[in-house]
């Protein structure tokens, strides 16, 4: 008897219904353990879901656009044999379906009318509407899967639209009587009378804008429709919430860099050696950790109450990265404990991964604080916007060689022009500017880091 | 706008047996405007005409004539029954048409429009119905698939015989056969097989897995089991029928597998199970999906594929049960309404109405045990039941799975007299979530069967006293 097994989707972070983006395999098709089946979007990454051994795909489950969440079987593998002791796949048993009586004749072979036992899994493919399939068998009736309500709550939460699994029962034992529902409902309404919701103090908002009439432009000339990526429909919205949502203002400043141009110049050899570029976004990120820490509460988020900071005791910088589908903000988790060489050999190792649309939903998660930079292309300055939920972000523009008066005289120096963006619900603009200063000065003179 | 106005029907109902006719007169009820299209003279489908009511309008009589017969060893002694057929056939019939005219008077109080003829879709918005007047087309804004399902035929059996029979067949009484075979061990099967032993058959049952009714704890089964294999001709596991030749004096069966060789019998009864009729209303028309099989999968709200148009009952899946189609009906016809309601039961129950009955709900124990689930038993024997005992009934039991963590139930089954008639209490309390201890507290009148539901929960709890049950080391 030949082992299968049913090859999961794993852990995707917080994701659910995520589409596949792309198939890689077949039924029938040999694998080795670690090759890509299916290629997974979610909010800003892309992920492939490996064979977690060598063997065969018997059955493919998803196709191209499918929605998949953590735990959706993905395909039945037929393992290599091996000999080792992995659950066998164990599906539909029919049992708990009276009416099927089982056949004592066996029916001609042309004759396929037989009805075999239907199993729950055939209406969930083809998911018809937003609803979801019914349930029946242990599931159904499991106290650890089900809410702890009778018929009627069920259907009185229903009415209301209530997902009874966030409400707790005041019951005996936790059951949910008709007052939790209604006392959910009525916190959930308080809630969202406030001027903060969800995330990070933002949301609520109605605006009422005049609609943007519709136009004709193929009257003026010719023109040709192209759809947005996938990526850049989900940053819109995001986007779009960010700078409507936040009260911004942009502190310009800056550093003259004209020593750690000098420092980075030195060792770039020594990068190269090492196989990645040296650039000066590695400073940025340093001096911008020496910032977090003069400024604790740049390294924060605003809590949904909309009245408490989260001040965060970790230093994990977003570097917003330009890629053919759209702009990605790969994060670098403990920046604090990473040297100048470590931290640019993972800074080229992430944009890479950005741009090959490889990263995991792991690598975009629990930034602290973003930079962009827009160095590599010119400019003297723009208005980033925030990328909630943090509170600021810092926009680095072209470096360019200016007239500096030292007291004496003009010298040339290498001025590199930043401009940070704050949420000045959270950040005074005196703050800000002492903030930027110091990032500033921390630039100026390397050494200071060491402080 | 008057959107109701664009179409003849709010609600058009497409077939009328439990499922249909509930939803059309709920859609009804509910201020629809509401047409129920039905292919047969008579509304109420397989369930009122020739399925659950008739075969248990039967299974009392066969149920009175084995009760009679058991009086004997009571010292009562009726004689030899003497069975007028046909004045049986008039009674079931009866029984059929006081149901089914209760309907038609419903309707017409409901002012739901009747609609006799086969119907199909043409487009998502019309249906097209072939009466005896010819052929109409009526249109709607939702429509509800209420077409059941029809018995299973096997294309190998020799069908234009009229000796060979389907469940529809065998409830016409046409005659009581000497020896009847019966193709499958399931509910269908075992229940007529009960009828016409009762009758005088000599029964054969024949079924192609180990045990009868596949599915069912073979617990709950084996009090059956060994009643008939006393009362039958014989019962054949592991059996397949591979075979029936059509000769003057029967039908000759050929059996393969543990039983072999041929026999011949005046009538055989193919029971192994029901088809969807999703397959024949050409869905395709109204871009309904339907499945190989002929089923129409939906969402919690009954909605198909296509949101304006809904189907329930045996369409839709397993299990084949009137209450399953009944409850999904209202579900249809709520949403149709613009209600949010959707269909949440948590369980539905299943009945055997052989002698003994045999009744389940919830999880079986052999789903918990498979699924590795942390659940304890209940069990309470009818033999320790003074009122089974004063039945002369002691065969049958009743058992309650619960929860370990939260000693909530989570399943039952109850085989004996009546098992049907009391799991309904089980389902109750799995919808509710009840405990152990609600259960064995709620004072259950005395002396009834009922009590053995109390009683099985103290067992659960270790406080019954009707029983002495060891202490556990």
């Amino acid at each position: 008897m030949s082992n299968t097994i049913e090859i999961k989707v794993p852990d995707i972070g917080d994701f659910s219904d995520i589409p596949v983006i792309e198939v890689l395999v077949s039924e029938g098709d040999q694998v080795s353990a670690e090759d890509g089946l299916v290629t997974l979007e979610s909010d800003k990454a892309t992920m492939e879901v490996p064979a977690p051994e060598a063997g065969t795909i018997r059955e493919m489950k998803l196709k191209l656009d499918d929605l998949v969440s953590e735990g959706d079987v993905v395909a039945v593998l037929e393992l290599a044999a091996t000999g080792d002791s992995v659950p066998v796949e164990n599906d539909d048993s029919s049992a708990g379906e009276p009416e099927i009586e089982s056949d004592s004749v066996e029916p001609e072979p042309e004759q396929d009318s037989r009805p075999e036992p239907e199993t729950d899994s055939e209406p969930a493919v083809e998911q018809p509407s937003q609803n979801l399939p019914r349930v029946i068998g242990l599931e159904a009736v499991d106290p650890a899967k089900v809410p702890y309500a009778s018929p009627v709550i069920r259907r009185f939460a229903r009415e209301l639209g209530v997902d009874l699994g966030r409400v707790a029962g005041s019951g005996s034992k936790g059951r949910i009587t008709r007052e939790d529902v209604s006392g959910f409902v009525k916190s959930v309404m308080a809630g969202a009378a406030a001027p903060q919701a969800a995330t990070a103090g933002i949301g609520g908002l109605n605006l009422d804008f005049p609609s943007l009439p519709e136009f004709d432009f193929s009257r003026y000339g010719d023109i040709e429709k192209q759809s947005l990526t996938r990526i850049q429909k989900i940053s819109a919205g995001h986007l779009h919430r960010n700078w409507v949502g936040i009260p911004h203002v942009t502190q310009n400043d800056q550093a003259d860099i004209t020593d750690m141009e000098a420092f980075r110049l030195a060792n770039a050899d020594e990068a190269i050696a090492q196989g990645f570029k040296l650039t000066p976004l590695v400073f940025l990120i340093k001096a911008m950790v020496a910032s977090l820490k003069k400024f604790p509460q740049f390294n924060a988020s605003l809590d949904s109450d909309g009245e408490t900071l989260i001040l965060k005791k970790y230093f994990n910088v977003g570097i917003a990265v330009d890629t053919p589908e759209g702009l990605m903000v790969p994060v670098i988790t403990e920046c604090d404990r990473k040297g100048i060489m470590e931290l640019g050999a993972e800074l080229a190792e992430i944009s890479g991964r950005a741009r090959e649309k490889k990263l995991k939903p792991q690598d975009i998660q629990g930034g602290c604080i973003s930079i962009s930079s827009l160095g590599g292309i010119g400019g003297t300055g723009f208005t980033p916007i925030i990328n909630a939920p943090e509170v600021a972000i810092l926009g680095v523009s072209r470096s360019s060689m200016k007239p500096v008066w030292d007291g004496e005289s003009f010298k040339p120096r290498l001025m590199l022009p930043l401009s940070l963006s704050y949420d000045h619900r959270v950040i005074d603009g005196a703050v800000a500017a002492r903030f930027t200063r110091f990032l500033a000065s921390r630039l100026e003179d390397l050494r200071r880091l060491t402080l | 706008m008057s959107e109701a106005r664009e179409h003849e029907y709010d609600v058009l109902v497409l077939g009328a047996g439990p499922g249909g006719y509930t939803a059309a007169f709920r859609a009804a009820d509910l201020g629809q405007r509401v047409a129920l299209v039905e292919r047969y003279p008579r509304l109420g489908g397989v369930c009122l005409n020739v399925g659950c009511i008739p075969s248990k309008a039967l299974l009392h009589t066969a149920s009175v004539i084995d009760q009679a017969a058991a009086m004997e060893e009571h010292g009562v002694s009726f004689g030899q029954p003497f069975i007028d057929i046909d004045k049986l056939r008039s009674f079931k019939n009866g029984v059929v048409d006081k149901l089914t005219g209760g309907l038609d008077g419903m309707a017409r109080q409901r002012k739901v429009d009747i609609i006799q003829g086969t119907g199909a879709f043409d487009g998502p918005n019309a249906v097209r119905v072939e009466t005896a007047d010819g052929q109409k087309k009526l249109t709607f804004r939702n429509a509800i698939i209420a077409v059941g399902s029809q018995s299973l035929e096997l294309g190998s059996m020799p069908w234009g015989d009229p000796r060979l029979m389907d469940s529809t067949d065998a409830l016409e009484l046409e005659d009581i056969p000497d020896q009847l075979l019966v193709i499958g061990g399931g509910i269908i099967g075992l229940e007529m097989a009960c009828v016409y032993d009762a009758l005088g058959s000599k029964v054969t049952v024949v079924e192609l897995t180990p045990g009868l009714m596949p599915g069912t704890d073979p617990d709950l089964v084996k009090p059956l089991q060994r009643r008939i294999s006393k009362r039958y001709a014989s019962i054949h596991l592991e059996t397949k029928v591979s075979q029936v030749d059509v000769a003057d004096e029967g039908l000759v069966a050929h059996f393969e597998g543990k039983h072999s060789g041929t026999e011949t019998f005046d009538r055989v009864l193919v029971a192994v199970g029901r088809t969807p009729n999703g397959g024949k209303i050409n869905a395709k028309s109204a871009g309904v999906e339907v499945t190989s099989r002929g089923f129409i999968p939906t969402d919690q709200q009954m909605r198909t594929n296509v949101s304006h148009i809904f189907a329930i009952g045996d369409v839709v899946g397993q299990p084949m049960l009137a209450h399953k189609a009944t409850h999904e009906g209202k579900v249809a016809a709520e949403v149709c309404a613009g209600e949010k309601s959707a269909f949440e039961a948590r369980v539905i129950p299943s009945v055997a109405y052989t002698d003994p009955e045999i009744a389940w709900v919830g999880i079986t124990e052999a789903e918990a045990k498979q699924q590795g689930m942390e659940y304890g038993v209940g069990k309470f024997p009818y033999a320790a039941s003074g009122r089974a005992i004063g039945n002369d009934r002691t065969e049958g039991f009743t058992k309650l799975l619960f929860d370990k963590a939260t000693d909530r139930i989570i399943g039952a089954g109850i085989t004996g007299q009546y098992a049907g008639d009391l799991i309904a209490e089980c389902a109750l309390a799995i919808e509710l979530g009840a405990e152990a201890g609600d259960i064995g507290l709620t004072i259950h009148p005395h002396p009834t069967l009922s009590e053995s539901i109390g009683m099985a929960a103290e067992v659960f709890e270790g406080t019954v006293t009707d029983l002495y049950i060891p202490k556990k080391k």
